[in-house]
């Protein structure tokens, strides 16, 4: 059974088809990469999945159970945990202080036993604050836990917000381009991190991403998404390899000469890693 | 592996200082000492300074403790929740008449009364903010402006409540009829108010509530309802600000209806920005200033002499004074230190709390404009 599924979900902004009968599935151990070229609907779909959008037609499918109408909060609780594109971290804070809040659902005190400040939860803050370590340490964050978020460079940002997500207890996490704004020898370092979460708590992991190699290397399924669109899905090398995926990315005169000297060139590049 | 590319980001190379990176810090007994010093001098200001003064005095500085309590309701929603109230008067009003109509026409104590205003104020929040809050910001400040008003022009005017142009007695609780005696039943409330709202922040709640200041959408990934817990901040506000209304009509002996005005808003508002948005101590300082202006104008009459010197200047009266002294202090407050007093006095509270005295230590975090501006 899949642990997460949409079920051609569309929604539309005005005259905007942000998507059109999506459809995408993630099993469990599974993960997922969603690509396509930018404006092509990838974070709509994580906004629906993640409950922040409610489509207009279609289902989102958690464990077998229908979530649609579920709101944010509720699918967090759940299992469900989410990164954003544009690091979705509480910046004024450290990075322990983020760890603690993201385990807002672990806490096993009431609010008002903590405002009153009961003794017992000054035992589970503490608890709360070992466990924010632990996943740092994961993480290879050991060395930031005191650092205040809004200092911090943007790759380490991205490593971050990964553990404040791994805090929530997540079952299946969903990354919004989890390697942007690192180079290739991080990125890389991020796939064995990726790799190694999902052999060490069982997760499975959605992810939208452009780096092409990372997403090679690490998902077992990709979609590829364009107009709002599935374009292609398939193993990672057929769907990098589909004419329809090479035409969306580079335009449509994709058999120009020109342009494929342009292609294989990236292609390189692109590989070198 | 990964922890050494990390190492090697351009924080590490560009040598940014590590933010609260001396957890090992120990203070030698020498600077224990001064800072025991330092705590007793505190003590002494706040305790024994105020013994055997006169009783207007005194009532001066119950009033002082009092809108410490205000200003850290109001804390809780400007500086955790990001949201302004323009009709807290409104809030503490009805806590003050509740408290004076138990205890004068129901013959109920004193406990029952604040109880009963403590009780109204969060109930009055959770009505008004379940109606409202689903709208933030300037429009959210608009509806409780609003509400400030029609609690001016309605519910103050309800003879039974608030006993007509006379106002409605208050009288002193039994065995706190000296006004010392209350300043310490006040200087109690304070504390107690201090501990909840710290545990507040120090718990799941708080941390929440900081989460979706600054970005609702994390804040709900954390699994966190926003807009439930943002109504529970709104009622914590309305509680404390309900207590300290009842300690204010008791402080008076009577309350009237004229003194809930739009103009006491905005001083909340003022004394709370300039006592610096989520520092706690700054809060109460910045409140306590704002209560004692009157009081201070008139012990150091500097002021008003150089004023008399300028023909035709006008007559400082208290309320004039805070809303000239006001606004300044929030101007140069937004401009120079966003943080407030809370920010400038940091590094003093960071050395009293055993940390190492540190003068460029300001931390401040993320707090801008843009939090007031709402």
């Amino acid at each position: 059974m899949s642990v997460l599924e949409t079920q051609s979900v569309s929604i539309r902004f005005g005259g905007v088809f942000a998507n059109t009968d999506v459809s995408i599935k993630v099993g469990e151990w599974e993960i997922v990469g969603v690509i396509g070229p930018n404006g092509a609907g990838k974070t709509t779909a994580f906004n629906i999945v993640t409950g922040f959008y409610k489509p207009d037609r279609g289902r989102v499918l958690y464990k077998g159970r229908d979530i649609t109408n579920l709101a944010v909060h509720e699918r967090t609780a759940l299992g469900m945990g989410r990164t954003f594109q544009n690091v979705g971290l509480v910046k004024g804070s450290t990075v322990r202080e983020n760890l603690v809040s993201a385990q807002y659902l672990e806490a096993d005190y009431s609010t008002l036993a903590g405002m009153l400040g009961s003794p017992r939860t000054f035992v589970s803050e503490a608890e709360l604050r070992k466990r924010g370590d632990a996943v740092a340490e994961v993480m290879g964050l050991g060395e930031f836990l005191d650092r205040q978020v809004a200092g911090l460079p943007y790759g380490v940002l991205k490593r971050v917000e990964i553990a404040t997500v791994l805090a929530t207890d997540p079952d299946v996490l969903l990354l919004d381009e989890p390697s942007s704004g690192m180079g290739p020898e991080e990125a890389h370092d991020l796939g064995d991190t990726l790799l190694e979460l999902r052999r060490e708590f069982g997760l499975s992991i959605a992810m939208i991403e452009h780096h092409v190699p990372l997403v090679v290397r690490v998902c077992d399924y990709v979609y590829c998404l364009n107009f709002g669109q599935l374009l292609a899905e398939g193993l990672p090398e057929e769907v990098r390899n589909h004419p329809q995926v090479v035409t969306a990315y580079l335009g449509e005169d994709a058999e120009d000469p020109a342009l494929q000297k342009v292609e294989e060139k990236l292609e390189t590049l692109l590989d070198t890693d | 592996m990964a922890v050494e590319t990390a190492s090697r980001g351009p924080a590490a190379e560009t040598g940014e200082t590590v933010e609260g990176g001396e957890p090992s810090f120990r203070p030698s007994p020498i600077g224990w000492l001064a800072r025991g010093i330092v705590w007793a001098a505190i003590a002494w200001l706040v305790l024994i300074f105020p013994l055997g003064r006169e009783a207007f005095e005194l009532q001066r500085y119950s009033e002082a403790v009092i809108f410490g309590i205000i200003g850290l309701s109001l804390n809780v929603l400007l500086g955790y929740v990001g949201q302004i109230s323009l009709g807290h008067q409104a809030f503490v009003g009805i806590g003050a008449f509740t408290s004076a109509y138990i205890v004068t026409e129901q013959n109920l104590s004193f406990w029952v009364g604040v109880a009963a205003a403590v009780a109204v104020g969060g109930l009055q929040a959770l009505v008004l903010g379940g109606v409202s809050l689903r709208i933030t910001g300037l429009y959210f400040a608009l509806v409780t402006l609003a509400y400030g008003l029609v609690a001016e022009k309605n519910i103050f005017q309800i003879q039974e409540l608030t006993g007509g142009g006379l106002g409605q007695p208050a009288p002193k609780p039994k065995g706190f009829e000296s006004d010392f005696r209350y300043y310490y039943l006040c200087l109690v409330f304070l504390a107690i108010v201090l501990w909840v709202d710290w545990r507040m922040m120090r718990t799941k709640s708080g941390r929440a509530l900081l989460a979706l200041r600054e970005n609702p959408r994390v804040a709900s990934t954390f699994g966190v309802n926003v807009r439930l817990l943002t109504l529970f901040a709104f009622v914590v506000s309305g509680a404390f600000a309900g207590l300290g209304g009842a300690l204010l009509a008791h402080n008076d002996t009577r309350v009237s209806p004229e003194t809930w005005s739009f103009n006491l808003a905005l001083i909340f508002v003022i004394m709370t920005v300039v006592g610096g948005l989520r520092s706690r101590a700054g809060v109460v300082i910045g409140s306590a200033f704002f209560a004692l202006i009157g009081y201070l104008l008139d012990k150091f009459t500097i002021l008003q002499d150089g004023l008399n010197a300028i023909p035709g200047a006008p007559d400082l009266s208290p309320e004039i004074a805070r809303l000239v002294i006001g606004p300044v202090l929030l101007l140069l407050t937004l401009t120079l230190t966003p943080g407030g007093i809370g920010q400038q006095i940091r590094p003093i509270v960071r050395w009293l709390t055993g940390h190492r005295f540190d003068l460029k230590d300001r931390g401040l975090k993320e707090v801008q404009i843009s939090d007031v501006r709402a």
